[in-house]
């Protein structure tokens, strides 16, 4: 049996059609001007790849493109194809390899890189971590944080009553707590990957009493205990990466969508420990939990309004929103605690 | 004189059979922690080579799979140390980025050759000559020079990129020329600044004109905020969405109408607005899909962007002869595309 192949010598571009047969384990070639008998172990017979044509690559840089696939399949069924050629070539193997990636990479996202997370937060030096705050103020004050106005008096009483909680195991109090004023962010308070918080004027005088400010500053120690900072760091920065490298090449503004929605499963998540955290602490120490509830309460109220009259601060609204997703939900949780 | 011969690139890869092809890579490639990755590479530039055809003949991608997992082991270290370190010590992450930019032109030399050295048709290899030392004129000075001057100068680092790597490109041992000038880059620009102010132009009236007759609810003295802003992001999604296909389009045909080989030519020949439309459907077929159209996209863009492109033959294209070889390694390659360096070959 001849199959009807092109050959190319590998020196000039010149194709040379000639016809391929297998003799023992010899392969005979032979053209009009040309023949060559070459020991199969020889030669790189490249596997199937969708209806391209078989290649058979010789050592010395020649050539053979046959397109007669089944021919070339009749001639040397030893290569039919290799494992990954065949399962390439079938929709069943297709769906299987695309149920399992979707299985994986859901089990990676909702699962794998939290895990991950956790062990390589565990693992940062405690140093790095209070230059990555010392970092965030160079940059933060004087632009977006303002020095407080707030009483020297007021911080030392929030201070010193905060040195008086008693913590549950395993939890610290704060690094140090640093009070600014930004009329930007307006009522907020956020914990930094090295342990700082930072408490905004306007989170203070929203607050009705001492016991308020205490529970948000509970809530912030629960994402400090946790080191939440750097695990969202962690696994924004791994999300982010992802999605560029699949559809980045498309349009990198499209990338930043669903990043951002993946990433609120995040956030979500830990917002919730947070707040169980603050409810166990408060309790804890005599407060109630509702406390929390009607802070937070207040705190969606007060920046509702922002997003109505401030359109040019869309940015910090959807900030707000994006990393304390259902706040409803949130106070209706801890009420019920 | 010999009769000029147009000859048509042909692409006959299928959406369906390369998802196939693609889910099935993808899905090794996760479960061998990304260590397959470096084998779907080669077998997804080998059906893309292996369906392009010219003159009955296909092209052929060879690149080891080996040689290129050691490549995405060093990009991968040289990324990850630039963005951990980055972010805890923005100085240090600034050095490394630094030293990444200085060692940016010797390995895209690197990459450049790796990709033309493992690139065939009809047997005969293709190869890169070029010197790191002209590398650093042309892939690190203008580009610097053009960022120093908030862009004046992009069209003529492009220029002096392309005719670098086309004129050190050689098919066999035949090599490429390249002949546009500065001018010609500049006019593609030109267009498409032009284009950029008049859809800002336009925002802007509309939404002055809605404003002042109310049917945006907005008070008077924050309307001209408002529509500064309305017409800027307006313009940046347009020019985003259009410009990009757009400048697409015109750099491939610039590219290779001012582009020969021996005494063969080239011609290209792809319209700005079916490329918008392409491109556009792509997006949104693979938002609306959640990612699965995107083996079908890669397709029809291939197949849109090879099938414009002719060779002008003039006389036989079977007395190329094979060059002297050199090998190449995949460093280059790599680093070239973790850090989103597109040259546009």
């Amino acid at each position: 049996m001849r199959v009807a192949a092109v050959y190319y010598d590998g020196r000039q571009a010149r194709p040379h059609p000639v016809t391929l047969c297998v003799e023992g384990d010899k392969l005979l070639l032979q053209g009009k001007d040309i023949a060559r008998r070459d020991a199969l172990a020889t030669l790189n017979i490249q596997p199937p790849l969708g209806n391209t044509p078989r290649l058979i690559l010789f050592a010395d840089g020649g050539r053979c493109e046959v397109a007669d696939r089944q021919g070339f399949v009749d001639m040397l069924p030893r290569d039919a194809g290799s494992a990954v050629s065949t399962m390439e070539n079938s929709w069943l193997y297709a769906l299987a390899a695309l149920l399992i990636t979707l299985g994986l990479v859901a089990g990676a996202y909702i699962c794998g890189l939290p895990y991950a997370a956790r062990v390589a937060a565990d693992r940062v030096p405690v140093y790095l971590l209070a230059q990555m705050d010392n970092q965030f103020f160079a940059s933060f004050d004087e632009t977006l944080l303002k020095p407080s106005a707030l009483p020297v008096e007021r911080r030392q009483a929030i201070r010193g009553r905060l040195q008086h909680l008693s913590l549950p195991p395993g939890a610290a109090k704060p690094e140090r707590i640093e009070f600014r004023d930004s009329p930007e962010l307006g009522a907020n308070a956020f914990a930094l990957p090295g342990g700082s918080v930072i408490v905004l004027d306007d989170l203070v005088k929203l607050a009705d009493n001492d016991e308020e400010i205490i529970a948000v500053l509970a809530h912030e120690m629960g994402h400090i205990a946790a080191k939440h900072a750097l695990r969202q760091m962690l696994q924004a920065s791994v999300v982010g990466l992802a999605m560029t490298w699949y559809i980045g090449d498309v349009s990198n503004l499209l990338a930043a969508g669903p990043t951002i929605l993946l990433e609120t499963r995040y956030s979500r998540d830990f917002e919730r420990q947070a707040d169980s955290f603050a409810a166990e602490l408060l309790r804890a120490n005599g407060m109630p939990v509702s406390q929390l509830a009607d802070m937070l309460q207040k705190l969606e109220t007060a920046h509702r309004p922002d997003e109505l009259i401030k359109s040019a601060q869309t940015a910090s609204t959807l900030d707000y929103l994006s990393s304390h997703p259902n706040t409803e939900e949130r106070i209706k949780r801890l009420r019920g605690m | 004189m010999v009769e000029q011969q147009r000859r048509q690139l042909q692409f006959s890869g299928s959406g369906g059979e390369y998802f196939r092809i693609w889910i099935v890579n993808v899905c090794l490639s996760i479960v061998t922690l990304g260590i397959y990755s470096a084998w779907a590479k080669v077998r997804r530039n080998q059906y893309f080579y292996r369906h392009t055809t010219l003159a009955g003949a296909g092209f052929d991608y060879h690149g080891e799979p080996k040689a290129i997992l050691k490549g995405r082991i060093i990009a991968f270290l040289m990324f990850a140390a630039y963005s951990l370190v980055g972010r805890f010590d923005p100085l240090a992450g600034f050095v490394i980025l630094a030293l990444i930019m200085l060692l940016m032109p010797w390995l895209l030399v690197r990459s450049l050759r790796f990709r033309l050295h493992n690139t065939s048709y009809r047997g005969l290899r293709f190869a890169f000559h070029g010197h790191s030392s002209q590398a650093y004129i042309n892939f690190l000075l203008w580009p610097l020079l053009s960022a120093l001057t908030l862009g004046l100068l992009v069209p003529l680092a492009q220029q002096r990129i392309a005719r670098y790597t086309r004129d050190n490109s050689a098919y066999g041992s035949a090599f490429f020329k390249f002949s546009a000038g500065v001018w010609a880059y500049y006019n593609i620009y030109l267009m498409t600044v032009l284009l950029g102010i008049l859809i800002f132009v336009a925002l802007m009236a509309v939404t002055v004109l809605l404003g002042s007759s109310g049917l945006i609810p907005v008070e008077a003295d924050q309307l001209r905020a408002m529509s500064l802003l309305i017409a800027a992001v307006g313009t940046y999604l347009a020019l985003f969405l259009i410009a990009y296909p757009y400048v697409a389009a015109r750099l491939q045909n610039l590219l290779w109408n001012s582009t020969s080989l021996g005494a063969h030519g080239f011609s290209s020949y792809v319209k700005g607005r079916e490329m918008v439309g392409i491109m556009l459907g792509n997006v949104l077929l693979i938002v609306l899909t959640l990612g699965l159209y995107k083996p079908f996209a890669d397709i029809r863009l291939a197949r849109y962007r090879i099938q414009h492109i002719e060779l002008l033959a003039n006389g036989s294209i079977d007395e190329f002869v094979a060059g002297l070889q050199s090998q190449a390694s995949a460093a280059g390659d790599e680093m070239a595309d973790m850090f989103d360096f597109d040259i546009a070959l």
